[in-house]
Protein backbone atom coordinates (compact mmCIF):
# COMPACT_ATOMS: atom_id res chain seq x y z
CA UNK A 1 0.00 0.00 0.00
CA UNK A 2 2.62 2.57 1.05
CA UNK A 3 4.69 1.68 -1.81
CA UNK A 4 2.25 1.76 -4.21
CA UNK A 5 1.01 5.20 -3.11
CA UNK A 6 3.99 6.68 -2.81
CA UNK A 7 5.87 5.23 -6.23
CA UNK A 8 4.23 7.26 -8.98
CA UNK A 9 5.19 10.77 -7.56
CA UNK A 10 8.29 9.49 -6.88
CA UNK A 11 9.18 7.76 -10.37
CA UNK A 12 7.62 11.75 -11.74
CA UNK A 13 10.36 13.37 -9.90
CA UNK A 14 13.04 11.18 -11.01
CA UNK A 15 12.04 10.96 -14.28
CA UNK A 16 11.76 14.97 -14.46
CA UNK A 17 15.59 14.99 -12.69
CA UNK A 18 16.70 12.90 -15.06
CA UNK A 19 15.59 14.66 -18.14
CA UNK A 20 16.63 17.98 -16.51
CA UNK A 21 20.13 16.49 -16.12
CA UNK A 22 20.92 15.55 -19.63
CA UNK A 23 18.93 18.45 -20.83
CA UNK A 24 21.25 20.55 -19.19
CA UNK A 25 24.51 19.09 -20.43
CA UNK A 26 23.19 17.94 -24.47
CA UNK A 27 21.88 21.50 -24.86
CA UNK A 28 24.80 23.41 -23.09
CA UNK A 29 22.62 25.68 -20.69
CA UNK A 30 25.18 27.88 -18.87
CA UNK A 31 24.88 27.53 -15.11
CA UNK A 32 24.16 30.82 -14.37
CA UNK A 33 20.33 30.26 -15.95
CA UNK A 34 19.50 26.91 -14.88
CA UNK A 35 21.76 24.64 -12.91
CA UNK A 36 21.47 20.45 -13.49
CA UNK A 37 20.47 18.62 -10.38
CA UNK A 38 23.67 17.42 -9.81
CA UNK A 39 25.30 21.20 -9.97
CA UNK A 40 22.48 21.98 -7.02
CA UNK A 41 23.08 19.12 -4.97
CA UNK A 42 27.05 19.73 -5.34
CA UNK A 43 26.34 23.47 -4.23
CA UNK A 44 24.19 22.34 -1.15
CA UNK A 45 27.26 20.10 -0.06
CA UNK A 46 29.65 22.66 -0.75
CA UNK A 47 27.52 25.39 1.39
CA UNK A 48 25.64 22.89 4.05
CA UNK A 49 27.04 25.41 6.71
CA UNK A 50 25.90 28.47 5.44
CA UNK A 51 22.41 27.11 4.42
CA UNK A 52 21.96 25.16 7.60
CA UNK A 53 22.38 29.06 9.26
CA UNK A 54 20.25 30.42 7.39
CA UNK A 55 17.74 27.40 7.30
CA UNK A 56 17.95 28.07 11.18
CA UNK A 57 16.45 31.70 11.34
CA UNK A 58 14.04 31.18 9.02
CA UNK A 59 12.63 28.01 10.90
CA UNK A 60 13.09 30.36 14.06
CA UNK A 61 10.57 33.09 12.29
CA UNK A 62 8.10 30.13 10.97
CA UNK A 63 7.72 28.91 14.62
CA UNK A 64 7.29 32.03 16.11
CA UNK A 65 4.95 33.53 14.03
CA UNK A 66 3.26 30.39 13.94
CA UNK A 67 2.91 29.83 17.70
CA UNK A 68 1.60 33.58 17.77
CA UNK A 69 -1.13 32.72 15.28
CA UNK A 70 -2.17 29.99 17.35
CA UNK A 71 -2.17 31.59 20.71
CA UNK A 72 -3.80 34.29 19.48
CA UNK A 73 -6.60 32.35 17.20
CA UNK A 74 -7.89 29.83 19.65
CA UNK A 75 -8.75 32.46 22.05
CA UNK A 76 -10.29 34.48 19.51
CA UNK A 77 -12.28 31.70 17.90
CA UNK A 78 -13.30 30.82 21.89
CA UNK A 79 -14.53 34.28 21.73
CA UNK A 80 -16.43 34.60 18.40
CA UNK A 81 -18.24 31.45 19.64
CA UNK A 82 -19.14 32.23 22.93
CA UNK A 83 -19.85 35.89 22.73
CA UNK A 84 -22.23 37.19 19.97
CA UNK A 85 -20.99 40.44 20.79
CA UNK A 86 -17.27 39.40 20.13
CA UNK A 87 -18.90 37.85 16.78
CA UNK A 88 -20.38 40.86 15.65
CA UNK A 89 -17.74 43.25 16.40
CA UNK A 90 -15.01 41.46 15.04
CA UNK A 91 -16.00 38.92 12.91
CA UNK A 92 -17.00 40.76 9.99
CA UNK A 93 -13.59 42.81 10.41
CA UNK A 94 -11.83 39.79 10.31
CA UNK A 95 -13.42 38.34 7.00
CA UNK A 96 -13.14 41.97 5.56
CA UNK A 97 -9.28 42.01 7.06
CA UNK A 98 -8.47 39.19 4.15
CA UNK A 99 -9.28 41.24 1.18
CA UNK A 100 -5.91 42.94 1.87
CA UNK A 101 -2.99 41.62 0.76
CA UNK A 102 -0.34 40.74 3.47
CA UNK A 103 2.35 40.92 1.63
CA UNK A 104 1.43 44.89 0.60
CA UNK A 105 1.22 45.42 4.36
CA UNK A 106 4.49 43.46 4.75
CA UNK A 107 6.86 46.86 3.99
CA UNK A 108 5.09 48.89 6.53
CA UNK A 109 5.80 46.28 9.19
CA UNK A 110 9.23 46.57 8.43
CA UNK A 111 9.07 50.06 8.97
CA UNK A 112 6.77 50.23 11.83
CA UNK A 113 8.82 46.50 13.75
CA UNK A 114 11.93 47.93 13.04
CA UNK A 115 15.17 45.35 11.69
CA UNK A 116 15.45 41.86 12.67
CA UNK A 117 13.41 38.70 13.84
CA UNK A 118 9.90 40.83 14.86
CA UNK A 119 8.65 42.31 11.46
CA UNK A 120 9.63 38.37 9.67
CA UNK A 121 7.38 36.76 12.67
CA UNK A 122 4.89 39.23 12.57
CA UNK A 123 4.41 38.84 8.74
CA UNK A 124 4.24 34.70 9.01
CA UNK A 125 1.50 35.73 11.94
CA UNK A 126 -0.68 38.14 10.06
CA UNK A 127 -0.54 35.35 7.51
CA UNK A 128 -1.38 32.36 8.87
CA UNK A 129 -3.62 33.70 12.10
CA UNK A 130 -7.07 33.51 9.72
CA UNK A 131 -7.11 29.48 8.55
CA UNK A 132 -6.87 28.90 12.34
CA UNK A 133 -9.52 31.53 13.73
CA UNK A 134 -12.28 30.32 11.11
CA UNK A 135 -11.72 26.56 11.41
CA UNK A 136 -12.02 26.55 15.10
CA UNK A 137 -14.85 28.31 14.92
CA UNK A 138 -16.12 26.00 12.78
CA UNK A 139 -15.31 23.48 14.43
CA UNK A 140 -16.28 24.46 18.00
CA UNK A 141 -19.67 24.94 16.36
CA UNK A 142 -20.19 21.35 15.05
CA UNK A 143 -21.19 20.15 18.66
CA UNK A 144 -24.24 18.61 17.91
CA UNK A 145 -27.40 19.97 19.75
CA UNK A 146 -28.54 17.11 21.43
CA UNK A 147 -24.95 16.43 22.89
CA UNK A 148 -25.38 19.95 24.63
CA UNK A 149 -28.75 19.17 25.80
CA UNK A 150 -27.44 15.74 27.03
CA UNK A 151 -24.74 17.87 29.03
CA UNK A 152 -27.04 20.26 30.42
CA UNK A 153 -29.11 17.29 31.49
CA UNK A 154 -25.69 16.09 33.56
CA UNK A 155 -25.87 19.37 35.38
CA UNK A 156 -22.12 20.34 33.75
CA UNK A 157 -20.81 23.89 33.72
CA UNK A 158 -19.70 25.21 30.30
CA UNK A 159 -16.10 25.32 31.74
CA UNK A 160 -16.64 21.23 31.99
CA UNK A 161 -18.81 21.28 28.50
CA UNK A 162 -15.93 22.93 26.48
CA UNK A 163 -12.88 20.63 27.92
CA UNK A 164 -14.50 17.90 28.02
CA UNK A 165 -16.96 17.90 24.63
CA UNK A 166 -16.85 20.81 22.54
CA UNK A 167 -12.52 21.42 22.21
CA UNK A 168 -11.91 17.82 21.91
CA UNK A 169 -15.01 17.64 18.92
CA UNK A 170 -13.67 20.74 17.80
CA UNK A 171 -9.74 19.13 17.27
CA UNK A 172 -10.29 17.49 13.71
CA UNK A 173 -11.05 21.09 12.43
CA UNK A 174 -8.40 22.81 13.85
CA UNK A 175 -5.48 20.38 13.03
CA UNK A 176 -6.86 21.18 9.43
CA UNK A 177 -6.45 25.14 9.90
CA UNK A 178 -2.87 24.44 11.70
CA UNK A 179 -1.35 22.39 8.60
CA UNK A 180 -2.79 25.07 6.24
CA UNK A 181 -1.36 27.58 8.66
CA UNK A 182 1.76 26.35 9.11
CA UNK A 183 2.58 26.08 4.94
CA UNK A 184 1.45 29.93 5.06
CA UNK A 185 3.45 30.68 8.04
CA UNK A 186 6.95 29.60 5.89
CA UNK A 187 5.29 31.65 2.76
CA UNK A 188 4.69 34.83 5.22
CA UNK A 189 8.36 34.47 7.21
CA UNK A 190 10.28 34.48 3.24
CA UNK A 191 7.91 37.45 2.19
CA UNK A 192 9.12 39.30 5.62
CA UNK A 193 12.71 38.27 4.51
CA UNK A 194 12.56 39.30 0.86
CA UNK A 195 11.26 42.94 1.91
CA UNK A 196 14.55 43.30 4.62
CA UNK A 197 16.62 41.12 6.21
CA UNK A 198 20.31 40.05 6.49
CA UNK A 199 19.40 36.53 7.23
CA UNK A 200 16.97 33.62 6.39
CA UNK A 201 16.62 31.33 3.37
CA UNK A 202 14.62 34.20 2.02
CA UNK A 203 18.14 36.55 2.30
CA UNK A 204 19.72 33.50 1.32
CA UNK A 205 18.01 32.92 -2.22
CA UNK A 206 18.15 37.11 -3.00
CA UNK A 207 21.98 37.07 -2.04
CA UNK A 208 22.61 33.78 -4.84
CA UNK A 209 20.51 35.64 -7.47
CA UNK A 210 22.09 38.73 -7.31
CA UNK A 211 25.33 37.56 -7.47
CA UNK A 212 24.00 35.33 -10.38
CA UNK A 213 24.87 32.03 -8.15
CA UNK A 214 22.24 30.20 -9.61
CA UNK A 215 23.23 26.83 -8.49
CA UNK A 216 22.79 28.12 -4.60
CA UNK A 217 19.45 29.98 -5.13
CA UNK A 218 18.37 26.31 -6.34
CA UNK A 219 19.45 24.95 -3.26
CA UNK A 220 18.35 27.53 -1.02
CA UNK A 221 14.49 26.84 -3.03
CA UNK A 222 14.90 23.18 -2.18
CA UNK A 223 15.80 23.54 1.32
CA UNK A 224 12.81 25.79 2.12
CA UNK A 225 10.51 23.35 0.07
CA UNK A 226 12.02 20.46 2.31
CA UNK A 227 11.41 22.58 5.28
CA UNK A 228 7.57 23.69 4.04
CA UNK A 229 7.18 20.15 4.16
CA UNK A 230 8.62 18.92 7.43
CA UNK A 231 6.16 21.76 9.57
CA UNK A 232 3.74 20.10 7.65
CA UNK A 233 4.28 16.70 8.78
CA UNK A 234 4.71 17.49 12.34
CA UNK A 235 1.42 19.10 12.52
CA UNK A 236 0.46 16.22 10.56
CA UNK A 237 1.78 13.75 13.38
CA UNK A 238 0.70 15.66 16.44
CA UNK A 239 -2.83 15.20 14.79
CA UNK A 240 -2.14 11.75 14.53
CA UNK A 241 -0.79 11.20 17.94
CA UNK A 242 -3.80 13.42 19.59
CA UNK A 243 -6.66 12.29 17.61
CA UNK A 244 -6.34 9.02 16.75
CA UNK A 245 -10.01 8.48 16.15
CA UNK A 246 -10.66 11.04 13.74
CA UNK A 247 -12.83 9.85 10.46
CA UNK A 248 -9.78 10.96 7.65
CA UNK A 249 -7.39 9.13 9.79
CA UNK A 250 -9.74 6.03 10.55
CA UNK A 251 -10.32 5.86 6.20
CA UNK A 252 -6.42 5.43 5.68
CA UNK A 253 -5.91 2.92 9.12
CA UNK A 254 -8.91 0.83 6.50
CA UNK A 255 -7.14 1.70 3.30
CA UNK A 256 -4.08 0.21 4.94
CA UNK A 257 -5.46 -2.93 5.74
CA UNK A 258 -6.35 -3.75 2.17
CA UNK B 1 -41.89 8.26 45.39
CA UNK B 2 -45.11 5.58 45.54
CA UNK B 3 -45.70 4.15 42.19
CA UNK B 4 -48.91 5.37 40.39
CA UNK B 5 -48.55 9.20 42.03
CA UNK B 6 -47.80 11.78 39.88
CA UNK B 7 -44.05 12.14 38.68
CA UNK B 8 -44.56 14.97 35.47
CA UNK B 9 -47.43 17.24 35.30
CA UNK B 10 -47.59 19.16 32.09
CA UNK B 11 -50.62 21.46 31.87
CA UNK B 12 -52.18 23.67 29.50
CA UNK B 13 -48.69 23.60 27.76
CA UNK B 14 -47.96 25.57 24.70
CA UNK B 15 -44.98 26.64 22.74
CA UNK B 16 -44.96 28.93 19.86
CA UNK B 17 -42.04 29.19 17.03
CA UNK B 18 -41.30 32.59 15.50
CA UNK B 19 -40.18 31.53 12.30
CA UNK B 20 -39.70 34.15 9.08
CA UNK B 21 -43.07 32.87 7.27
CA UNK B 22 -44.64 33.69 11.10
CA UNK B 23 -45.22 31.89 14.29
CA UNK B 24 -45.72 28.18 14.17
CA UNK B 25 -47.57 27.05 17.25
CA UNK B 26 -46.36 23.66 17.88
CA UNK B 27 -47.59 22.84 21.18
CA UNK B 28 -51.73 24.02 21.62
CA UNK B 29 -52.40 23.34 25.52
CA UNK B 30 -51.55 20.38 26.17
CA UNK B 31 -52.38 18.29 29.32
CA UNK B 32 -51.73 14.91 31.01
CA UNK B 33 -49.19 13.64 33.10
CA UNK B 34 -47.09 10.75 33.79
CA UNK B 35 -47.20 8.30 36.89
CA UNK B 36 -44.51 7.43 38.77
CA UNK B 37 -43.11 3.70 37.70
CA UNK B 38 -45.40 4.00 34.49
CA UNK B 39 -44.37 3.32 31.25
CA UNK B 40 -45.93 6.57 28.97
CA UNK B 41 -45.71 6.68 25.38
CA UNK B 42 -46.30 9.87 23.44
CA UNK B 43 -47.62 9.06 19.78
CA UNK B 44 -48.18 11.26 17.22
CA UNK B 45 -47.01 12.27 13.33
CA UNK B 46 -44.01 14.31 12.60
CA UNK B 47 -44.30 17.73 13.35
CA UNK B 48 -47.02 17.22 15.78
CA UNK B 49 -44.42 18.78 18.58
CA UNK B 50 -43.72 15.59 20.32
CA UNK B 51 -39.93 16.58 20.61
CA UNK B 52 -40.43 19.83 21.72
CA UNK B 53 -42.59 18.35 24.66
CA UNK B 54 -39.41 16.10 25.62
CA UNK B 55 -37.58 19.48 25.37
CA UNK B 56 -39.53 21.15 27.92
CA UNK B 57 -40.27 18.29 30.50
CA UNK B 58 -36.41 18.23 30.13
CA UNK B 59 -36.63 21.88 30.96
CA UNK B 60 -33.93 22.64 28.04
CA UNK B 61 -36.73 25.16 26.55
CA UNK B 62 -39.25 27.47 28.04
CA UNK B 63 -42.63 27.07 27.20
CA UNK B 64 -44.62 29.92 26.03
CA UNK B 65 -47.24 29.51 28.64
CA UNK B 66 -48.34 26.37 30.92
CA UNK B 67 -46.47 24.48 33.25
CA UNK B 68 -44.30 21.48 33.40
CA UNK B 69 -43.66 20.44 37.06
CA UNK B 70 -41.61 17.28 37.91
CA UNK B 71 -41.38 15.79 41.61
CA UNK B 72 -43.96 18.28 42.20
CA UNK B 73 -41.61 21.03 41.42
CA UNK B 74 -42.09 23.62 38.65
CA UNK B 75 -39.43 22.94 36.07
CA UNK B 76 -37.87 26.53 34.88
CA UNK B 77 -34.09 25.13 34.50
CA UNK B 78 -32.63 21.95 32.79
CA UNK B 79 -33.29 19.08 34.96
CA UNK B 80 -30.96 16.89 36.17
CA UNK B 81 -32.53 14.16 37.99
CA UNK B 82 -33.54 12.03 34.71
CA UNK B 83 -32.03 10.62 31.99
CA UNK B 84 -32.58 11.03 27.84
CA UNK B 85 -32.23 9.00 24.85
CA UNK B 86 -32.28 11.19 21.96
CA UNK B 87 -32.65 9.51 18.34
CA UNK B 88 -29.24 9.73 17.23
CA UNK B 89 -27.08 8.21 20.17
CA UNK B 90 -24.74 10.86 20.47
CA UNK B 91 -21.70 9.43 21.34
CA UNK B 92 -18.26 10.98 21.54
CA UNK B 93 -15.95 9.66 18.85
CA UNK B 94 -12.98 8.91 21.28
CA UNK B 95 -14.26 7.70 24.01
CA UNK B 96 -14.67 4.20 24.26
CA UNK B 97 -18.58 2.28 24.76
CA UNK B 98 -17.38 2.50 28.75
CA UNK B 99 -16.17 6.08 28.82
CA UNK B 100 -19.00 7.09 27.03
CA UNK B 101 -21.31 5.67 29.52
CA UNK B 102 -19.18 6.93 32.06
CA UNK B 103 -19.55 10.50 31.01
CA UNK B 104 -22.21 10.94 32.38
CA UNK B 105 -20.44 10.42 35.97
CA UNK B 106 -17.62 12.58 34.80
CA UNK B 107 -20.35 15.22 34.16
CA UNK B 108 -22.02 15.40 37.39
CA UNK B 109 -18.57 15.89 39.43
CA UNK B 110 -18.51 12.43 40.40
CA UNK B 111 -15.95 9.66 40.61
CA UNK B 112 -15.74 7.74 37.28
CA UNK B 113 -14.30 4.87 39.35
CA UNK B 114 -17.07 4.30 41.60
CA UNK B 115 -19.34 3.60 38.80
CA UNK B 116 -17.34 1.29 36.89
CA UNK B 117 -18.40 -1.61 37.83
CA UNK B 118 -22.34 -0.32 37.59
CA UNK B 119 -21.07 0.97 33.81
CA UNK B 120 -19.74 -2.81 33.15
CA UNK B 121 -22.52 -3.95 34.53
CA UNK B 122 -25.54 -1.95 32.41
CA UNK B 123 -23.54 -2.89 29.26
CA UNK B 124 -23.64 -6.79 29.79
CA UNK B 125 -27.49 -6.26 30.71
CA UNK B 126 -27.61 -4.65 26.91
CA UNK B 127 -25.81 -7.24 25.13
CA UNK B 128 -22.35 -5.57 24.64
CA UNK B 129 -19.88 -7.87 26.37
CA UNK B 130 -16.91 -7.45 25.20
CA UNK B 131 -17.45 -4.49 23.53
CA UNK B 132 -16.65 -2.12 26.08
CA UNK B 133 -13.28 -1.34 25.00
CA UNK B 134 -14.52 -0.43 20.94
CA UNK B 135 -15.07 2.99 20.09
CA UNK B 136 -18.17 4.22 18.05
CA UNK B 137 -17.39 3.93 14.78
CA UNK B 138 -16.36 0.23 15.65
CA UNK B 139 -19.90 -0.32 16.72
CA UNK B 140 -23.47 -0.80 14.89
CA UNK B 141 -25.93 1.54 15.21
CA UNK B 142 -27.95 -0.51 17.19
CA UNK B 143 -25.15 -0.56 19.95
CA UNK B 144 -24.88 2.79 19.70
CA UNK B 145 -28.12 3.10 21.14
CA UNK B 146 -27.75 0.35 23.37
CA UNK B 147 -24.65 2.68 24.93
CA UNK B 148 -26.74 5.71 25.02
CA UNK B 149 -29.12 3.83 27.05
CA UNK B 150 -26.63 2.75 29.32
CA UNK B 151 -25.80 6.03 29.62
CA UNK B 152 -28.85 7.57 30.52
CA UNK B 153 -29.19 4.77 33.61
CA UNK B 154 -25.78 4.34 35.01
CA UNK B 155 -26.71 7.75 37.83
CA UNK B 156 -30.00 5.35 38.10
CA UNK B 157 -32.53 8.38 37.55
CA UNK B 158 -36.20 7.92 38.16
CA UNK B 159 -37.36 9.61 34.80
CA UNK B 160 -36.23 8.35 31.15
CA UNK B 161 -37.32 10.45 28.77
CA UNK B 162 -36.66 8.17 25.08
CA UNK B 163 -37.53 10.66 22.27
CA UNK B 164 -37.60 8.63 19.08
CA UNK B 165 -34.50 6.24 20.22
CA UNK B 166 -35.12 3.74 17.48
CA UNK B 167 -36.28 5.55 15.01
CA UNK B 168 -32.66 5.15 13.04
CA UNK B 169 -32.75 1.48 13.32
CA UNK B 170 -33.52 -1.06 11.26
CA UNK B 171 -36.74 -3.05 11.60
CA UNK B 172 -35.06 -6.03 12.70
CA UNK B 173 -33.07 -4.18 15.64
CA UNK B 174 -35.97 -2.10 16.49
CA UNK B 175 -37.93 -5.17 17.33
CA UNK B 176 -34.75 -6.27 19.67
CA UNK B 177 -34.02 -3.62 21.35
CA UNK B 178 -38.09 -3.10 22.06
CA UNK B 179 -37.53 -5.82 23.84
CA UNK B 180 -34.45 -5.36 25.77
CA UNK B 181 -36.11 -1.66 26.73
CA UNK B 182 -39.00 -3.46 28.42
CA UNK B 183 -36.40 -5.39 30.58
CA UNK B 184 -34.53 -2.48 31.75
CA UNK B 185 -37.10 -0.60 32.86
CA UNK B 186 -39.45 -3.02 34.41
CA UNK B 187 -36.46 -4.35 36.53
CA UNK B 188 -35.56 -0.71 37.76
CA UNK B 189 -39.03 0.30 38.17
CA UNK B 190 -38.45 3.35 36.17
CA UNK B 191 -40.70 5.85 35.58
CA UNK B 192 -40.18 6.38 31.42
CA UNK B 193 -41.86 8.89 29.35
CA UNK B 194 -41.18 7.28 25.37
CA UNK B 195 -41.61 9.39 22.22
CA UNK B 196 -42.65 7.67 19.10
CA UNK B 197 -44.46 7.66 15.81
CA UNK B 198 -44.66 3.81 15.72
CA UNK B 199 -48.24 2.67 16.99
CA UNK B 200 -47.20 -0.95 17.00
CA UNK B 201 -44.23 0.41 19.83
CA UNK B 202 -46.22 2.60 21.61
CA UNK B 203 -49.07 -0.29 22.29
CA UNK B 204 -46.52 -3.15 22.76
CA UNK B 205 -44.33 -0.44 25.57
CA UNK B 206 -46.73 1.67 27.08
CA UNK B 207 -49.00 1.32 30.26
CA UNK B 208 -51.07 4.20 28.65
CA UNK B 209 -50.53 6.71 25.52
CA UNK B 210 -50.97 9.56 24.82
CA UNK B 211 -52.22 10.55 21.41
CA UNK B 212 -51.29 13.84 19.92
CA UNK B 213 -53.09 15.26 17.08
CA UNK B 214 -51.04 16.68 13.77
CA UNK B 215 -49.55 20.54 14.05
CA UNK B 216 -50.65 22.09 16.11
CA UNK B 217 -49.84 19.42 18.81
CA UNK B 218 -52.77 18.62 21.15
CA UNK B 219 -53.43 15.69 23.13
CA UNK B 220 -56.54 13.64 21.33
CA UNK B 221 -57.21 10.62 23.10
CA UNK B 222 -55.36 8.64 25.99
CA UNK B 223 -55.66 5.06 25.78
CA UNK B 224 -54.25 3.14 29.13
CA UNK B 225 -53.11 -0.84 27.94
CA UNK B 226 -53.96 -3.53 29.35
CA UNK B 227 -51.94 -6.61 28.21
CA UNK B 228 -50.60 -8.68 30.74
CA UNK B 229 -46.06 -8.09 31.14
CA UNK B 230 -43.40 -9.29 30.36
CA UNK B 231 -45.16 -9.03 26.88
CA UNK B 232 -43.45 -11.40 24.01
CA UNK B 233 -43.05 -9.88 20.75
CA UNK B 234 -45.94 -12.19 19.66
CA UNK B 235 -48.46 -10.61 21.90
CA UNK B 236 -48.41 -7.93 18.46
CA UNK B 237 -50.82 -10.84 16.72
CA UNK B 238 -53.01 -10.94 20.08
CA UNK B 239 -56.88 -9.73 19.23
CA UNK B 240 -56.59 -7.48 22.03
CA UNK B 241 -53.27 -5.67 20.94
CA UNK B 242 -54.34 -5.25 17.54
CA UNK B 243 -57.57 -3.40 19.02
CA UNK B 244 -55.37 -1.11 20.98
CA UNK B 245 -53.32 -0.61 17.51
CA UNK B 246 -57.02 0.22 15.45
CA UNK B 247 -57.89 2.43 17.98
CA UNK B 248 -54.81 4.49 17.41
CA UNK B 249 -54.82 4.15 13.56
CA UNK B 250 -58.15 5.07 13.97
CA UNK B 251 -57.25 8.21 15.61
CA UNK B 252 -54.74 9.28 12.80
CA UNK B 253 -57.78 8.72 10.09
CA UNK B 254 -60.16 11.43 11.70
CA UNK B 255 -57.55 13.81 11.58
CA UNK B 256 -56.13 13.21 8.15
CA UNK B 257 -52.53 11.86 9.30
CA UNK B 258 -53.38 8.72 7.71
CA UNK B 259 -55.45 7.96 4.14
CA UNK B 260 -56.75 4.01 3.96
CA UNK B 261 -56.72 3.30 0.00
CA UNK B 262 -60.69 3.13 -0.07
CA UNK B 263 -61.69 6.51 1.35
CA UNK B 264 -63.22 8.24 -1.18
CA UNK B 265 -62.16 11.60 -1.93
CA UNK B 266 -59.04 11.76 -0.36
CA UNK B 267 -55.48 12.49 -2.06
CA UNK B 268 -53.17 9.72 -0.97
CA UNK B 269 -50.74 10.37 1.14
Amino acid sequence: MRWRSWSPPALTVMAVIIIWELAVHLLRVPEYLLPAPSGVVSAMVAEWRYLTFHTWVTTQEILLGFTLAVVVGLPTAMGIVYSPLVERSIYPLLVASQSVPKIAIAPLLIFWAGIGLLPKVLVAFLISFFPIIIDTVVGLRSVEPEMLHLARSMGAAERKIFLKIRFPTALPNIFAGLKVAVTLAVVGAIVGEFIQADQGLGYALLQANAVLNTKLGFAAILVLAALGVVMFLAVDLIEKKLIPWHASQRSELAAGTL
Amino acid sequence: MLNGQKLVEVSELIRVFPTPEGEVRALDGVSFDVRAGEFLSIVGPSGCGKSTLTMLIAGLMRPTSGLVAVDGRTVDRPQTNLGIVFQNAVLLAWRTALDNVLLQVEMRGLDPRQYRDRAMELLHSVGLAGFERRLPHELSGGMRQRVAICRALIHDPPLLLMDEPFGALDALTRDQMTLDIQGICTRGGKTVLFITHSIIEAVFLSDRIVVMTPRPGRVDVIIEVDLPRPRRLAVREDPTFAAYARDIRDRFMVHGVLHDIDTPGQAPA
